[in-house]
């Protein structure tokens, strides 16, 4: 251990000797036992809790956006697992970066993500990847649980990396180079045990979802309704609780003469919160002829949103569409999501 | 070294990381070792300087074993223009005297001095025959610092005494080492312009893993040879000397140097992680489901057993949403054999934890080759994988510096001119 976490969490006993017993709140009543017999799919938490702004700054191409809130738990996603992460003693919040595109205010998945250090006085007090993930109040985001030294002006980095995912129409362009950003967050315990705290002991388990939060300053991640979806719709289907809208794009700035565009939109149930970083296998039946049969690449496009697609030779305008989900989402996942989206459904449109 | 300010943890470093003549004299305090004496005549030593497979000691499946503690000393040469020969014959002198004091081998010393594309720009042209390249970054979500020494000193040995004492005797700082008389040091050559250090071997990162980085609850096991709790380097996956060998020219028996600095930030790594998790990323995700590897993987023997691993794996990176390291770098195999000889070790420079990857390769561009490979931007881009994600062990680490050299044969390690023909 090193000096100054020995110093800190020795003063930290020291107060709550003070306060004797009782009084001081602990983070273990922020995290109530899990509900027993979760369903299969996306259901209400146990608790929701408030984000305080840390502060936002424009990065090359993109927007930060910087939230804490008690540390959580959370599940990461390896193939068809999800690995529960527990609070540590050490942890002081959780910290969740949303990058954005200021003009069009889309909420950015990024696979190659985001690092994010933390200063003080010029020392590094903690650093890491934070996790791509999805939560039901506050959407897709970069978030995990970080260990600050007590009360205090800090400096928060960030580089948020190129995207490789494709881009389509006026995305094109932009968001090929990373960048970097930093915004100084005035950290006080106080300020944090204030944020809401809402238990929902009558509802926990249910299935359905807590709202998006929406908030004045960041934009959350909302893929469009699926009738306001480009081309035509061929359908939404539903499958280990993940919602599938295929949609046909004949015509799109983007293609070329003789070329369609197959877009498959996932998204969470209830909150239409994107489903990023999934393998999805698509085929495309078009006047009797396989016209497609390959993998489906996650892109973005400002009115498609995030989506899985490909681009197909045919004019055809009535295609037949089959979608496997070849590999789940492969984000972490808060509360109320860890059982949902981690099978690998089929479908036909 | 970086801008990250005095760490909060230089107080817990060992001898070696903190170096010079007072740590010298502290660790022979603990006890000085009875190191074997060197050659009588420096000639009879291996033509290539990375000749070093033979002297080290083998492990119990009969691995070659690095040696266990490190330095790195990035030089600048002190003269204006090119290298007299009176500066080469000191140089020269002061290695064989190196070697004869010591004997070529992990029980003794090892060494090789390596130079940089900035020590040949002072010649007409580059190095005959063989390409070293200035640094670059080698993935769009890395933006390393280039190191631009003109010269690179590595010096190896299982004995922290030793590696101090021939640091400290180059330097003229020490006019004897193992009873054998300098007969000349770098002085007025070579000025130092950066130290680095570091170990590897089973208990070695257990005991330093006081550093930023990892994380308070000690999570290093006790006999792990490198932070990340595996074993590394098996000879199966190793490519031999000669496979990374200059063939032709000049500088033929020489070899291409890649030095990085990367960072590690093994937080999520133990305490997320499930050992299943880490497995998986660090050699692949059939690996985890059988149970391949127990403890940090010594049941191997002499091969990672990447064969079992799926070998098309931007496809099992989509079916299994997860690829391993070592999976993916096994694509960057030519006939069935890496390109680079690995001779990476761990670091507690600047109080955080780190890995100094110094790798071989006969031509820099087999290593650029096998970084690509393991960038595994083509997985990310075409499955569930992520980026940095599940793709093998990209999220725990920050590459900070890069550096390229060449390793000229022995008889041309002293200031080399860049055409000796
Ligand atoms: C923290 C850093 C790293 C650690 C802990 C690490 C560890 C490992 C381990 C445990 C293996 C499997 C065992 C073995 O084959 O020896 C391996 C294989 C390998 N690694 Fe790394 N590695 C690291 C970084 C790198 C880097 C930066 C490169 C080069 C770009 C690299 C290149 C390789 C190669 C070529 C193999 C063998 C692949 C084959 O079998 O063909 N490693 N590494």
């Amino acid at each position: 251990m090193d000096r100054r976490r020995f110093l800190a969490s020795a003063g930290l006993a020291g107060a709550s000797l003070v306060a004797g017993c009782g009084s001081f709140q602990s983070q273990s009543t922020r995290a109530p036992p899990l509900v027993e017999n979760r369903p299969d799919g996306t259901y209400r938490p146990t608790h929701v809790e408030g984000m305080g702004m840390a502060g936002m700054a424009e990065a090359g191409d993109y927007m930060v956006g910087f939230g804490y809130s008690f540390p959580h738990r959370f599940w990461t996603v390896t193939g068809t697992d999800a690995e529960r992460v527990d609070i540590r003693d050490a942890d002081s919040v959780h910290l969740m970066a949303t990058v954005w595109d200021p003009e069009t205010e889309m909420v950015l998945p990024i696979s190659a993500g985001v690092s994010i250090a933390i200063e003080r006085d010029g020392e590094t007090v903690d650093e890491k990847s934070p996790w791509p993930m999805i939560s039901q109040n506050m959407g897709f985001h970069y978030g995990d649980n970080y260990e600050l030294d007590g009360d205090g002006l800090y400096t928060l980095k960030a580089r948020v990396n190129a995207m490789d995912e494709r881009r389509l129409g006026p995305f094109a362009e932009k968001f090929s180079e990373a960048a970097e950003a930093s915004v100084e967050f005035d950290f006080a315990q106080s300020a944090l045990d204030q944020l809401s705290y809402e238990e929902f002991p009558e509802t926990q388990g249910e299935r359905g979802a807590v709202d998006l939060m929406s908030m004045e300053m960041m934009p959350t991640s909302q893929t469009p309704v699926a009738g306001e979806l480009p081309g035509t719709l061929l359908g939404t289907k539903k499958g280990s609780d993940g919602v599938y809208a295929a949609t046909w794009l004949s015509e799109a700035d983007f293609l070329a003469d003789g070329e369609s565009y197959l877009a498959v939109s996932a998204r969470t149930p209830y909150n239409r919160v994107p489903l990023p970083m999934m393998s999805l296998d698509g085929s495309v039946e078009a006047g009797g002829e396989t016209v497609f049969d390959d993998a489906l690449t996650a892109a973005l496009h400002p009115d498609l949103g995030y989506h899985y697609g490909a681009v197909v030779e045919t004019t055809g305008t009535d295609p037949s569409v089959g979608v496997d989900v070849v590999a789940p989402p492969q984000v972490s996942r808060h509360e109320g999501y860890e059982t949902a989206f981690v099978g690998t459904p089929s479908f036909s449109f | 070294m970086t801008d990250r300010g005095i760490s909060r943890r230089e107080f817990a470093k060992s001898a070696v990381a903190i170096g010079g003549t007072a740590a010298l004299a502290a660790c022979l305090d603990r006890g000085a070792p009875d190191v074997p004496e060197g050659a009588d005549d420096p000639a009879s030593l291996p033509a290539r300087q990375h000749a070093w497979n033979d002297a080290l000691a083998t492990d119990d499946a009969g691995n070659p074993r690095m040696a266990h503690h490190h330095v790195l000393l990035l030089l600048d040469y002190e003269g204006d223009g090119t290298p007299t020969d009176a500066d080469r014959g000191q140089v020269e002198d002061a290695l064989r005297s190196l070697e004869r004091a010591y004997e070529w081998s992990s029980d003794g010393l090892l060494f090789t001095l390596g130079y940089s594309p900035a020590y040949f720009d002072r010649f007409e042209a580059g190095p005959a025959g063989v390409e070293v390249p200035e640094p670059e970054a080698l993935a769009p979500f890395e933006d390393p610092a280039f190191d631009t020494p003109d010269a690179l000193l590595h010096l190896a040995s299982d004995h922290e005494s030793v590696v101090l004492a021939a640091e400290e005797a180059l330097k003229g700082t020490k006019e004897s080492v193992n009873d054998h008389e300098m007969a000349a040091t770098f002085e007025g050559v070579f000025g130092v312009a950066d130290r680095r250090t570091g170990f590897v071997g089973g208990g070695l990162p257990a005991e330093n893993q006081d550093v930023d980085g990892i994380p308070d609850s000690e999570p290093v096991p006790e006999d792990a040879p490198l932070f990340m709790g595996f074993k590394s380097g098996f000879e199966g996956n190793q490519a031999t000397e000669d496979r990374v060998t200059v063939d032709s020219g000049p500088f033929a028996g020489g070899a291409t140097q890649h030095l990085s600095f990367i960072r590690l930030h093994l937080q999520q790594w133990y305490e997320q992680d499930s050992r299943e998790q880490r497995v998986s990323k660090m050699f692949c995700p059939a690996h985890a489901d059988e149970g391949k590897v127990e403890g940090v993987g010594e049941n191997l023997g002499t091969d990672s057993a990447i064969d079992e691993c799926p070998e098309d794996v931007v496809e099992s990176g989509r079916r299994e949403g997860v690829v391993g390291h070592s999976q993916k770098l096994s694509r960057a195999r030519e006939d069935d054999s890496p390109t680079i000889l690995r001779r990476d070790f761990d670091s507690t420079d600047g109080g955080e934890a780190g890995l100094h990857f110094l790798s071989l390769q006969q031509s820099i561009a087999d290593f650029v080759a096998t970084k690509e490979a393991m960038n595994g931007t083509d997985v990310s881009e075409n499955s569930a994988v992520g980026q940095r994600t599940n793709n093998g062990i990209l999220q725990y680490m920050t590459v900070e510096r890069r550096g390229n050299y060449l390793l000229p044969p022995r008889s041309l390690r002293a200031l080399p001119p860049a055409d000796p023909a």
